[in-house]
């Protein structure tokens, strides 16, 4: 309940207007709204574009104890020898696979969000094949991502040995996530938490995410909800062309710069009681499980999509901002 | 025996789960009592089907035969296909007595004369379905007997189930293969799709119970009602509405089992109407969505809404029509009516 209330009391915070949305000098064009993911005309998309389109697990991290960009290479390294020994041991990994993995740590500096905030760290683990010749091509088989945009809340509350990335974004199976997780655990005395999205946020993301501007023709914003506690499970996907569904938003939300929930509200209601004239079914009942829209798609077992490279901080944000309400 | 033939044999017998094997085989016929007796169907599904292969191999069965067995798989597991129902329109003639010989003759010649390679087998089963199988080649190559298309033909019925893995491109040559077989003048798909043919079968021969409006509603006695507590002081509140909800219920889906249906489609093109009061959109043009339902036995889904308290009673009747409209895709747009709360679906 807490955490619920803090998000609130945050989101309330941001949409009284943030002078870091104004520091970026947008053009006018773009809606200013420093709660919904603002387009990053100066990214580079060719940097990002590996972090598109591919479905990332979150995780909210605690800060990490002496933890220091100097040392990537070596940390790459130590969870290099880590996983190998952990495969000796016998917690392996994929059965019968016998694979020689590589570790790269690295640093994303472009991944962030004030001048606060640290810089975002990629670990990577690829394989290759014992029997392939030395230099054929390693595949990348798992990919991890700490980072945080806009965490300042966090981090200004925090002694100076502590290094603050509350996100951890996880693409690649499980066993090695656990691996690499363990290690990070024993040697920054930090801890890993799943990051769940209620129908709350997820309602949020909807809102916020149909109102931004797409180039390009934006796909459909798709919401489904599921009814899982009938005697027969009931799946019901509510899918609403990008156009009207911005044009809905835009004639909900009245103040530029700023959402608030009960925007957010009136624009999810709008859509439930039109889906309630056809089919006199109350979504309202039902739980919201998945939004999916043009820029970025969230499912609320903690899952995310990022669809959009301008779009990417600030969706990065928001989900930052989630992993801080976790941890405290 | 080509080798295509017996890597045929063995990945349709892997298909079949091991405690189904000995029977369906017994089914195909192509291998003896004694050849049967051979095999050891104790051992990993690998074995058994190798054995099948060499014992096929001894009586040189050829693609045609081998056929047969993938008929008889599907017949038992019909639903791991996804299956279409299309309707064939005569124009006003009686019904005329069915010949099965002439119907294949006629199917056949018409495939062949477009496609000089193509696989065909019937295999006739109770209640008058004829099951057709179609395996695709192109003028270069062979039939490609891991695609092949699935007809399903009920001959005292204008209705026809087709499996849609068929290639598209097929999908004309098909139809009029039938059409013309049958006798019939035209055919037309119709918006009805799901992985139980027999849930399919049902809606279109009308095999399930209907819904219908009683205008004498059985009393409550008659139902099996959850006993009430012995404690007087427990009170059921909105007694009332609760039954009312059940007995509206029951008219609107009717009351036996629910066709089996995974999923029911809508595609949205009305108007987008709020409370004035709200000051929202208030467009001229519809407002696009496309809905989109799914569960393991959607109908009996659906009705457990009502009673679950998360929907009205009675519910839309685009959602309990879908049955009687023999439809699970739809379109809906607004009627252009006095009532501007009525839809349309064409």
């Amino acid at each position: 309940v807490e955490g619920v209330a803090r998000t609130l009391l945050s989101f309330g915070r941001l949409s009284r207007g943030l002078p870091f949305g104004r520091a970026h000098g947008l053009s006018s064009r773009d809606p200013l709204l420093p709660l919904a993911p603002r387009s990053q005309e100066n990214a580079d998309p060719q940097r990002t574009a590996f972090l598109l389109r591919k479905q990332w697990t979150l995780y909210s991290v605690t800060p990490l104890y002496r933890f220091s960009n100097a040392h990537l290479r070596d940390y790459a390294r130590l969870l290099s020898a880590f996983i190998a020994a952990e495969k000796q041991k016998g917690l392996a990994v994929e059965v019968g696979v016998e694979l020689d993995i590589k570790v790269a740590v690295s640093s994303l500096p472009y991944l962030k969000g004030s001048d606060q905030d640290q810089a975002a760290i990629l670990v990577q683990l690829s394989s290759r094949s014992p029997a392939s010749p030395k230099n054929s091509e390693e595949k990348l088989i798992w990919s991890g991502w700490f980072c945080c945009v806009s965490g300042d809340d966090l981090s200004k509350n925090v002694p100076e040995d502590f290094t603050c990335l509350p996100l951890f974004l996880v693409n690649g199976a499980e066993c090695y996530t656990s691996i690499v997780g363990s290690w990070f655990q024993k040697t920054f005395d930090c801890s890993f938490r799943r990051l769940a999205i209620s129908p709350l946020i997820l309602s949020w993301m909807a809102a916020m995410w149909t109102g931004c501007k797409v180039d390009k023709t934006a796909s459909a914003m798709e919401l489904v909800f599921s009814v899982p506690c009938l005697p027969q499970p009931l799946d019901i996907s509510y899918a609403i062309h990008p156009e009207d569904a911005k044009a809905l938003w835009d004639t909900v939300q009245k103040t530029p710069g700023e959402i608030i929930q009960e925007e957010v509200d009136v624009f999810m209601d709008c859509l439930y009681s039109h889906f309630h004239r056809h089919f006199r079914i109350h979504l309202s009942a039902t739980k919201l499980v998945k939004v999916s829209t043009a820029i970025a798609s969230a499912h609320c077992d903690g899952i995310i999509k990022f669809l959009q490279s301008q779009y990417l901080t600030g969706v990065l944000m928001l989900l930052t901002e989630l992993a801080i309400s976790q941890i405290e | 025996m080509d080798e295509t033939v017996a890597e045929y044999i063995r990945r349709t017998v892997l298909k079949i789960p091991r405690d189904e094997i000995k029977t369906m085989l017994e089914k195909w016929g192509l291998l003896s009592e004694t050849q049967l007796q051979t095999i050891n169907f104790r051992q990993i599904k690998e074995n058994i089907s190798q054995d099948v292969v060499q014992l096929c191999e001894e009586n040189s069965v050829d693609i045609k035969q081998a056929a047969v067995l993938d008929i008889i798989y599907n017949h038992v597991y019909p639903n791991k296909r996804v299956w279409c129902v299309y309707q064939m329109k005569k124009t006003g003639e009686e019904a005329e007595f069915f010949d099965l010989t002439d119907f294949k003759k006629k199917f056949k010649r018409r495939l062949r004369s477009a496609l000089k390679n193509v696989t065909i087998n019937f295999r006739e089963y109770e209640d008058n379905a004829i099951w057709i199988r179609i395996a695709w080649g192109t003028p270069c190559t062979k039939p490609n007997q891991y695609k092949p298309s699935y007809v399903v033909y009920h001959s005292q019925t204008p209705y026809v189930f087709i499996s849609a893995s068929v290639l598209k491109s097929n999908l004309p040559l098909l139809c009029q293969a039938l059409v013309l077989a049958s006798n019939y003048h035209d055919i037309r798909e119709m918006e009805l799709r799901s992985h139980s043919l027999n849930s399919l079968k049902d809606i279109v021969f009308k095999r399930y119970s209907q819904n219908f409006q009683t205008h004498y509603p059985r009393p409550l006695q008659e139902r099996n009602v959850a006993p009430e507590s012995a404690d007087l002081r427990i009170i059921q509140e909105n007694r009332n509405e609760k039954e009312r909800i059940e007995r509206v219920n029951r008219e609107v889906f009717g009351d036996g089992p629910q066709p089996k249906l995974e999923f029911a489609q809508y595609k949205l093109e009305t108007m987008f109407k709020s409370d004035p009061q709200m000051d929202v959109l208030d467009k001229k043009e519809p407002f696009r969505c496309l809905v989109k339902f799914s569960s393991p036995h959607l109908l009996e889904s659906l009705k457990s809404l009502a009673p679950a308290g998360m929907a009205d009673a009675p519910i839309s009747p685009l959602l309990t029509c879908i049955p009687q409209k023999a439809r699970n895709y739809f379109k809906i747009r607004e009627k252009k009516h006095f009532f501007p709360e009525s839809f349309v679906s064409p």
